[in-house]
């Protein structure tokens, strides 16, 4: 069952982009981008948190997940130091996942060759 | 009023050169090129060596020591491939831009330079050139970003094409020209070039008839440069309604590049494809006589497509025939 859950949340959000790829002209950068903003609305609400604990793993895999670790992380920050503590912050949950882009980006890119 | 009749200017030889994919197309090509780097470090250089193979074929084979004049252009910014390909040369060299209709721009400026005795220039060498992964990066996304394409989208073709014209006499003429207008039917949307070219290819046809007084008829064929199959459908649907014109035998050039199981979408696209197709199958078939090349340039830039505006096209209508 903890796997069905996973499926349904990931499966749907996946879908709901796929969809929005399909017909519309966004490109995968503008869907994300959406996609991030959503996770974090969905965070201020704290709908998100509901949607975490349905589906454990499964909210966490798609990008809304990056969308809600950014509030969550510039809320902390404002309740540690106040406003300056919200920019302070606001990475830092997330670092992992924008260093590993930046370094895994540059390590492949000096291996792979572009092909149509 | 931009139609010119010409007297004296002949095709004396051609070159050519296609990319990977092309080379597995509908056509088969003399020289082709084995992978996307052509041997070099960058895409770029791999575009510039091709379009170098074709200056260098024509001058070697037609023993050329003093080119008068070079006129071509390509796709990327500031037609740098061109540009680079003639560096220490030491070719008077003129650089054209008009998208995809360059290679009939450079025919129709060469040929009025030949066709006109009071200048020195009576020979000179056409060059256009494409390169699938540079133009797509240049105008729509890079390939490496992932981004899914429309069904009506066209596909850049890779390739370099030359030629050699000349006021000496030989079986294929430049017989006329038209000088296309610029044509805005308010479409944004950058995968969809076959609708913005399609009603400038409509309206460089009649103004071409009309100026020279003649039929549809007159052609043996016609075809356009890169509408794609979903542009040609347009344009023989708007020639007929407009103009009431039904060509004896038309294709699109980019149609009948690829195989339908190659994932070329709409058909081909860039300046190379008019030349590839003319070189490599209508002169080498020698089945028709004369022919209207309508080569259609989407006047598409990055910046202004990212303004919100619309994006305008040209069509330049060249007429060869060929002799016996």
């Amino acid at each position: 069952m903890i796997y069905v859950k996973a499926f349904i949340l990931c499966g749907l959000i996946s879908m709901i982009g796929q969809i929005i790829l399909d017909n519309t002209k966004l490109t995968p950068g503008h869907i994300t981008s959406m996609f991030v903003v959503i996770g974090a609305l969905l965070s201020f609400l704290g709908w998100y948190d509901y949607l975490a604990e349905f589906s454990k793993i499964g909210s966490s895999i798609p990008i809304t997940s990056f969308g809600n670790a950014l509030y969550k992380a510039a809320v902390m920050g404002y309740e540690e130091a106040g406003l300056i503590g919200l920019f302070n912050n606001l990475l830092s949950t997330t670092s992992a996942g924008i260093s590993g882009a930046v370094f895994f980006g540059f390590l492949f890119s000096t291996v792979s060759k572009v092909r149509d | 009023m931009a139609s010119f009749s010409y007297q004296n200017v002949y095709i004396k030889d051609y070159a050519s050169i296609a990319g990977p994919k092309e080379k597995k197309g509908k056509l088969s090509f003399k020289n082709t090129i084995e992978d996307y780097y052509n041997g070099e470090q960058t895409l770029e250089d791999a575009e510039i060596k091709m379009q170098n193979f074709c200056l260098e074929e024509l001058v070697e084979k037609n023993k050329l020591k003093n080119i008068p004049l070079v006129l071509g252009g390509d796709l990327l910014n500031q037609i740098s491939i061109t540009s680079y390909n003639l560096v220490n040369k030491n070719i008077p060299f003129l650089g054209l831009y008009n998208a995809c209709a360059t290679f009939n721009e450079a025919l129709i400026v060469l040929s009025n330079f030949i066709e006109n005795t009071t200048n020195p220039i009576n020979e000179g060498i056409v060059i256009t050139s494409s390169h699938n992964l540079n133009s797509e990066r240049q105008y729509r996304y890079p390939v490496e970003y992932g981004c899914p394409k429309k069904n009506y989208t066209t596909f850049t073709t890779t390739g370099a094409a030359a030629m050699f014209l000349t006021n000496k006499k030989s079986n294929i003429k430049v017989e006329s020209s038209t000088i296309g207008t610029v044509v805005d039917y308010g479409i944004k949307d950058v995968s969809n070039m076959g609708a913005v070219m399609a009603p400038s290819a409509s309206k460089t046809l009649h103004d071409h008839l009309t100026d020279l007084k003649r039929n549809i008829d007159y052609y043996d064929l016609i075809i356009t440069g890169d509408l794609g199959r979903v542009g040609s459908e347009i344009f023989l649907k708007l020639v007929e309604k407009e103009h009431h014109y039904k060509p004896k035998k038309y294709y699109d050039a980019s149609s009948i590049l690829y195989n339908e199981e190659q994932e070329t979408y709409s058909g081909g696209s860039g300046p190379v494809v008019v030349p590839l197709v003319l070189i490599n199958k209508i002169l080498k078939e020698g089945k028709d006589k004369k022919i209207l090349i309508l080569a259609t340039g989407s006047l598409h830039s990055p910046l202004m497509v990212n303004l919100k505006k619309s994006i305008p096209a040209i069509t330049h209508a060249v007429s060869i025939e060929v002799m016996k």
